[in-house]
């Protein structure tokens, strides 16, 4: 089984006397154990939604249909108990797109311990992990800062540093580089894929940006509540009516690439990011 | 038809206490009459801080703002005229929203300036117009409306003042690819049907090459360059240096002359790019 199995998933909001508006229909996907997986979709597709399903940060199931399983465990089930339900929380972390909704402390080391000190971890436990965690995100010299003196990328890093102190096997990124400048938001996704790496931690990373996508391992495109489309991002956005057609759009080197193929220009080699554009446009030339 | 010149603008945060910031560090703009103009720059390099000060919601600690050569702080107790003239759409404008129905939020701003009614809905009609919201939405509770077409509404209502400058900071920040470019589209019909000039800040390269025509960039909190966006977007290494960036396309076209092919410096959007490339393969096209 998958690490993340969501199967036939629906969701409405709206409490008793409302009539449901779903947000989710029929959703169903898998994600593997350290995979790093971008979610695309128009606002209102249904990803915060899903998004917040995964983290239990919704518990109001007036209107919920379907399973989603995290190793196994199903975690909308009814039966489940408050200690597993403290255990998943470990286990799946979140970042969202305000950095200044999530940090809470007025010392950055001690917004990172916050997380690890509410799950009883020991004192000498919880520094290692606070110093360890502020490295990973390259934020240790500010360890002594005030957050709100950080820049956006900063404090995005910082509420990153937060989660990881957790331990989290797997962690969601609800469209966090949002507000931020070209600096934070290059920042942001290296630090994000350099955890997936080398840390190995499952990534779902919900995002509106093209060109963030196109550097996953995969893509699940949501339109309306269910999914269109998944794959490789170039099995993915080689599906550019699909993408049009649920109000997104493709990287504009691959949109490129795309047309001049269309147009009988033979270019070798995936084509995802500029350079790799470049490199062949320059070899198609030299061959003409 | 209005030009805005900023001169020797500066402004600091909480003089004389601890906490002085100088935001703004003797800023000199001239904002063309007629034109889109970018302003693009890193969190905290003073963006925000200069469009406040476009319609006198703050004021220069020193320096002079001036509208058509005047200064708007020559007489501060009029301050108010200044605002309809130029419109400011803050950042997440949806907070905003107030009223009953998306009509009446629309109509707020028009109903300040002693217009009779029916000006007033005519101008609520042309606002839904630019930003492409239903009819049917206008009598419905601006918090029933999803949150991109909120964001319309937020638009809508200054846009109905009809200001002769239109600012809007981050006017698509979180929105979807479809949506960001159906609320670009509407606010350069505004500038071209209005006759207005239009200054929007936003941290998208890509947005602000295909919808500008100037572009200004500050660094913290000083003007770094200003001009033609063509000329600009040729400076990328200088722009990386300052935590900013290039549309994707740009990239693309600086990194293919390193292979000796020169698609031309004022091509940033996929469009223009595939055009040029069409003429150098010629004959292979079928």
């Amino acid at each position: 089984m998958a690490f993340i199995e969501v199967k036939n998933l629906s969701y409405a909001y709206g409490g008793e006397g409302d009539s449901p508006v779903y947000a989710l229909n029929n959703l169903s996907f898998e994600i593997e154990k350290g995979e790093y997986v971008a979610i695309l979709g128009h606002n209102g597709s249904g990803k915060s939604t899903f998004a917040k399903l995964l983290t239990m940060v919704i518990d109001d199931y007036d209107y919920l249909s379907g399973n989603i399983y995290v190793d196994g465990v199903d975690i909308l089930s009814e039966d489940i108990s408050e200690d597993e339900i403290f255990e998943l929380r470990k286990r799946v972390g979140m970042v969202f797109q305000n950095p200044d909704n999530q940090l809470v402390a007025t010392v950055v080391e001690e917004d990172v311990a916050f997380g690890p000190e509410n799950l009883g971890i020991e004192r000498s436990e919880i520094r290692r992990r606070v110093d360890e965690a502020l490295q990973t995100v390259g934020m240790t010299k500010y360890a002594k800062h005030e957050p709100h003196r950080l820049s956006g990328g900063q404090k995005q890093r910082v509420a990153i540093a937060g989660i990881i102190a957790m331990m989290p096997e797997c962690m969601i990124f609800d469209e966090s580089t949002a507000m931020l400048d070209p600096m934070g938001r290059r920042e942001v996704i290296s630090t994000v894929e350099k955890l997936n790496r080398e840390s190995g931690i499952t990534t779902i990373n919900i995002t509106h940006y093209m060109d963030e996508a196109a550097r996953a391992d995969r893509i699940i495109v949501f339109n309306n509540g269910s999914v269109i489309l998944k794959g490789t991002p170039k099995e993915v956005f080689a599906q550019s009516e699909i993408m049009r057609a649920a109000g997104l759009d493709l990287p504009q080197c691959i949109d490129l690439a795309e047309k001049l193929k269309k147009n009988g220009v033979a270019l070798k080699g995936d084509i995802t990011n500029p350079y790799q554009c470049a490199e062949a446009v320059a070899a198609a030339l030299k061959d003409k | 038809m209005s030009v805005l010149k900023i001169e020797n603008v500066s402004y600091v945060y909480g003089p004389k206490t601890p906490f002085e910031v100088t935001a703004l560090k003797d800023v000199n703009i001239q904002i063309n009459e007629n034109r889109i103009t970018g302003i693009i720059g890193h969190t905290g390099s003073g963006k925000s801080t200069l469009v406040q000060m476009f319609n006198g919601l703050i004021r220069p600690t020193s320096g002079r703002i001036l509208l058509d050569g005047e200064d708007i702080w020559e007489k501060p107790k009029e301050i108010g005229k200044v605002r309809f003239r130029v419109g400011l759409v803050m950042q997440y404008p949806e907070y905003q929203l107030f009223e009953e129905t998306v009509r009446k939020d629309i109509a707020y701003g028009p109903s300040n300036m002693g217009l009779d009614e029916a000006q007033i809905q005519e101008r609520v009609l042309r606002a839904i117009e630019f930003v492409g919201l239903e009819k049917s939405m206008l009598d419905k509770s601006p918090f029933d409306l999803s949150g991109g077409q909120k964001r319309r509404a937020a638009i809508a209502g200054v846009m109905a003042m009809e200001p002769e400058i239109l600012v809007l900071d981050e006017p698509a920040a979180g929105l979807d690819p479809a949506g960001r470019s159906s609320i670009f589209k509407g606010i350069v019909r505004y500038a071209k049907e209005r006759g207005a000039s239009v200054i929007i800040v936003s941290h998208s390269m890509e947005d602000m090459a295909r919808y500008c025509d100037d572009l200004i960039v500050m660094n913290n909190g000083e003007l770094f360059m200003a001009g033609d966006k063509n000329e600009i977007f040729s400076k990328g290494e200088e722009l990386k240096s300052i935590g900013l960036d290039v549309p994707q396309i740009t990239e693309f076209v600086l990194e293919l002359e390193k292979y000796g092919i020169y698609l031309g410096r004022d091509i940033y959007t996929v469009e223009a790019a595939y055009n040029a490339l069409l003429k150098l393969f010629g004959g292979d096209i079928v």
